[in-house]
């Protein structure tokens, strides 16, 4: 015991390897000021086990490591009786001692420390976003990949059938405008079967498309103007809202750009919150077109402007009705469908 | 001697602690949401090779963490999912952590259990997720094989070349193509 100790000791005098190489350096004698960044700070001033700024400084006796007060007691109380940092023995309260200097020197640096955690709250707020953004690109991209699997399935079904493999006009290239109304009567869960009625291949899985909050739409992908809507939006809870989206037929046909890029997969089924408005719907379709752009389902690249959607509703097979961005979908079911069945509605899309 | 205090003075100090842990519970599942915010943070600003975690889903209190095999070892090249779930008396005792991959390793069993001392007893509360996986990581290559939970692999560890063939065949097969997984 005491030769550890002495060798400590012993150890304590040799210098370290910064110490033997270092040069002189001048004193500072003008008026020069060298700055740390807050950052590496930061891990001076945290406590280790709440991560957090200290708060009620405690030092242990022994080995001089820092904790907040309320951390270490409840660690105490609830663990080992040793140092979180280095396990040295602790064996009560009384191996602690507050730190009030620390605190003074945390003061010093951070003078409103409820600024910082405001701050603090406000990155964590961002981060939860984020993350809660990164998983829903993460569901839609899983969805836009089931689709293109089930498609390519799909074509190779026809092509041992025997039938023509064309490539599959979709809905919107045969511009009969009766044809499209031939729609879903069910619900919920076919959208599949519902694709094959309207002569388009099959559209894999429905995205369903979660919406909590209207954060989640306008993340920081898409563009992050003051949406009209978003204002309306409270937290008022209303229920959800079937629809089916389609290229206008007349206006989308063949020869449209975008129509030729997305081929079959021009029709979305979409279920979402009854208080979303039209313009959240066409941000949400520049946002599902953004991205399968950049999965690659898309050949050729999209112009960059993919925001001047015009949105229409046909309450009847051959009459489209222009609605406005700040109306609800609740609304326009309101006015113009009244029928329990998805909503069909249309979007049409010009370069311009 | 105890019965020579009065009654009050007894009384008293449980109702005192009481006290005190339900204030520990009370902010606990705020603390412990911004304690994990904090290592989800580091670790997304950190360049750690060979190590990641997320939280799975919604949930900040379960996570899914991968780490690589660490290089110059039979594990090279293997990559392993864990999961990792935290209790609301975190960082206080340790999360429940497991192989999802299957892992043939002495100190991991079939169910993908780890037989960590820090994992257990020795957890201490300034340990996080980061340095969770970076010892689960080296844990891979310098295993404790006098306490095995599998044996067959304590045992076959003493041939470093039969112990590699059968660790990648055992990978192959159970965590399907080399190293795309």
């Amino acid at each position: 015991m005491t030769t550890t100790e002495q060798s400590a000791v012993n150890k304590s005098w040799e210098l370290s390897l910064y110490e033997l190489h270092r040069t002189p350096q001048e004193a500072i004698t003008d008026n020069t000021e060298i700055a740390v960044s807050p950052r590496s700070l930061h891990s001076e001033l945290m406590c280790p086990i709440c991560l957090d700024m200290l708060k009620n400084t405690m030092t242990t006796k022994e080995c001089l490591h820092r904790f907040c007060q309320e951390c270490i007691i409840t660690a105490l109380r609830s663990g080992n009786k040793e140092c979180p940092t280095c396990r040295k023995k602790l064996v009560s309260k009384r191996s602690l001692r507050p730190d009030p200097n620390f605190d003074t020197l945390i003061s010093k640096i951070y003078p409103s420390r409820d600024e910082y955690e405001q701050h603090q709250e406000r990155v964590f707020a961002k981060l939860n976003k984020n993350h809660n953004h990164a998983s829903l690109i993460n569901s839609i991209e899983e969805g836009i990949k089931l689709q293109i699997a089930s498609r390519q399935k799909n074509r190779k079904n026809m092509q041992d059938d025997g039938t023509t493999p064309t490539p599959t006009p979709s809905a919107p290239s045969t511009p009969t405008p009766s044809e499209p109304p031939s729609t879903p009567t069910t619900t919920n869960t076919t959208p599949t079967s519902a694709a094959a009625n309207s002569t388009t291949s099959s559209v894999g899985p429905r995205i369903k498309k979660q919406r909590r909050t209207s954060e989640n739409e306008s993340g920081p992908g898409s563009s992050n103007d003051g949406n009209p809507g978003d204002d309306a939006e409270g937290p008022s809870e209303s229920g959800e809202i079937e629809l089916v989206f389609r290229p206008h037929p007349l206006e989308m046909n063949e020869d449209n750009e975008l129509i030729r890029e997305l081929k079959d997969s021009s029709i979305r089924y979409i279920k979402t919150t009854a208080n979303a408005t039209i313009d959240h719907l066409s941000k949400y379709l520049a946002m599902r077109l953004t991205l399968a752009n950049r999965t690659g389902e898309l050949e050729t690249e999209l112009p960059s402007s993919l925001n001047n959607f015009c949105i229409y509703i046909a309450p009847t097979p051959d009459q489209y009705i222009g609605v406005g961005g700040s109306l609800t979908l609740e609304q326009i079911n309101e006015k113009y469908w009244r029928v329990n069945k998805p909503m069909e509605m249309f979007y049409s899309w010009k370069k311009e | 001697m105890a019965q020579n205090i009065a009654p009050e003075t007894t009384v008293n100090p449980s109702p005192s602690k009481n006290n005190s842990e339900r204030a520990v519970s009370g902010r606990d599942s705020h603390s412990v949401t911004k304690r994990l915010q904090h290592e989800l943070m580091t670790l997304m600003m950190s360049s750690d090779k060979g190590i990641s975690a997320f939280p799975e889903g919604d949930n900040l209190f379960k996570w899914i963490g991968t780490l690589t095999g660490p290089v110059s070892t039979a594990y090279e090249g293997l990559t392993y999912r864990l999961s990792l779930e935290f209790p609301s008396s975190y960082p206080y005792s340790p999360p429940t952590v497991k192989f999802v991959s299957a892992c043939f390793h002495p100190n991991v069993d079939l169910h993908g259990n780890i037989c960590l001392d820090i994992l257990k007893e020795k957890w201490s509360a300034s340990y996080d997720v980061r340095s969770i996986l970076l010892s689960i990581q080296s844990l891979l290559g310098e295993p404790n094989n006098d306490s095995p939970l599998n044996g067959h692999a304590a045992e076959l560890w003493a041939n470093q070349v039969a112990y590699k063939k059968h660790l990648h065949e055992h990978y192959k097969k159970v965590n399907g193509d080399g190293d795309s997984k």
